[in-house]
């Protein structure tokens, strides 16, 4: 072999780093949620009621950078999931660079097309939510 | 502070719950989410849609986890991957709102019923599924060639590079569509769905029908799990407890299963799995108020049936592998 970058062994390691960093911020972000009691002004048994519950409605994703700044638990682990969320999107963003490299157009624009189905997903779905 | 001490065990129980379903899903082959979302709804009280928001989140984690390490191996045909997630995510998109729709107008008894058919409908292929066998080559046919379905990779147990050519593209990708809508509105990876468009429709290799199922399972949870997240459906303290116990149980399924030589132990991983499809069933048409039976009437009744199944899938299954030995 060449030379070449080999692309599996970066996306590889792009899917191992983004499991154990959102994991990272999930475990931390509960511990948080412990020695604080709660977060977002919220009583951890408030937190963790299922019935009467705070779900992710109720957090703002604008309010991450203050959120972590100010220690909020809640927001470590909504920081933590969205990292799992973008975790396997990113390797359509690195498959998209193999192809372009092979300048095979065809298969450049199915992986447009799926992530226009996930970025619709994620910005023009919630308008109407 | 026993305040305290009683949700850290609360939280603590739920990540133990996902260390059980992600070994069983790992063991049985059905992924961790196929057991989370039974055990969740059923023993922990927790409401349906949010056992399913964060069964997708865990999802994830996992399908990243191993994807990870198959990826290395180059065995995973990201192609085929990316080529069928087009309908993946597509069907997403169409199965979350479907949830989202059906749990704002109080019809969740629906989804018992609908995830108690599919578990039982993806067992039945998942046990009688063969250990390791080539595919028999069928003739390639035009998406062969204008989809490039054609692909190689080193057997490790063959000591061989197997090369194999994916036939009936837009068959599959009729197929992934559905396995999409399952996914978003079930909150599970719908692995079996995947591997029956890429096995039976494409005519892939097992190995990289199931590696390249799991690199697909990631996205299209991605693209459920955001549509569950800004509809409010995804609980913070439920979903951090899961996708921890979910990943640390399917580290502990993948090295279990390495270590299993007697493969009848898996029959009785197949039986709890029955056994948890029927209780969704139950609990659907209960829930539905079509059945009227006390909860202990339930669980035996699950019980009975799922030992029933099971014992026939077992019996069907023992013949069959009979059958061929003779044939041989």
């Amino acid at each position: 072999m060449q030379k070449e970058i080999d692309l599996d062994l970066i996306t590889s390691y792009v899917l191992r780093t983004g499991v154990l960093l959102s994991l990272f911020f999930i475990a931390f972000g509960t511990v948080l949620l412990f020695v604080r009691n709660g977060g977002m002004n919220h009583t951890l048994s408030y937190l963790s009621n299922f019935s009467n519950s705070f779900d992710s409605h109720s957090i703002p994703l604008g309010g991450i950078p203050a959120g972590l700044a100010a220690l909020d638990g809640i927001y470590y682990i909504t920081t933590g999931l969205w990292v799992l969320i973008f975790t396997p999107i990113s390797v359509v963003f690195i498959a998209i660079i193999d192809f372009l490299k092979e300048k095979n157009r065809l298969y450049v624009a199915m992986s447009i097309i799926v992530l226009f189905n996930l970025f619709f997903a994620m910005l023009v779905i919630p308008r109407f939510a | 502070m026993t305040a305290i001490l009683y949700i850290a065990l609360k939280f603590l129980s739920i990540v133990v719950g996902g260390i059980a379903a992600g070994t069983l899903g790992s063991l049985t082959g059905l992924g961790g989410a196929t057991v989370l979302v039974p055990l969740l709804s059923l023993f922990y009280g927790i409401p349906i849609i949010f056992a399913t928001g964060a069964s997708l989140v865990s999802t994830i984690a996992t399908s990243a986890g191993s994807a990870s390490a198959y990826t290395r191996e180059k065995i995973t045909n990201v192609k085929v991957g990316i080529g069928l997630e087009i309908a993946t995510t597509a069907g997403a998109i169409v199965g979350s709102l479907t949830a989202v729709y059906i749990n704002n107008n109080h019809y969740s008894w629906m989804i018992y019923i609908i995830f108690g058919a599919v578990l039982l409908g993806s067992l039945i292929p998942t046990v009688q599924r063969g250990k390791y066998e080539e595919p028999v080559p069928r003739k390639a046919d035009w998406s062969t060639k204008l989809f490039q379905l054609a692909g190689s990779y080193y057997d490790k147990r063959l000591k061989k590079q197997v090369n194999y050519e994916g036939v009936r593209w837009w068959l599959a990708e009729f197929i992934m569509f559905f396995a999409g809508v399952i996914s978003g509105l079930l909150g599970i990876g719908s692995g079996a769905l995947k591997v029956l468009g890429m096995d039976w429709a494409m005519n892939l290799p097992m190995k990289v029908t199931t590696t390249t199922s799991n690199f697909m399972i990631g996205i299209t949870a991605a693209t459920g799990s955001s549509i569950y997240w800004y509809n409010g459906y995804i609980q913070v303290f439920i979903a951090a407890a899961t996708a921890i116990g979910v990943l640390i149980g399917s580290f502990i399924g993948a090295k279990i299963l390495m270590k299993i030589t007697n493969k009848n132990i898996r029959w009785i991983f197949f039986a709890i799995l029955s056994f948890l499809g029927i209780e969704m069933l139950l609990r659907g048409l209960q829930k539905s108020s079509v059945l009227n039976i006390s909860l202990n009437i339930e669980v035996v009744a699950s019980a009975i049936f799922a030992f029933i199944m099971i014992s026939g899938l077992y019996i069907h299954t023992k013949r069959g592998v009979e059958k061929n030995a003779k044939g041989n």
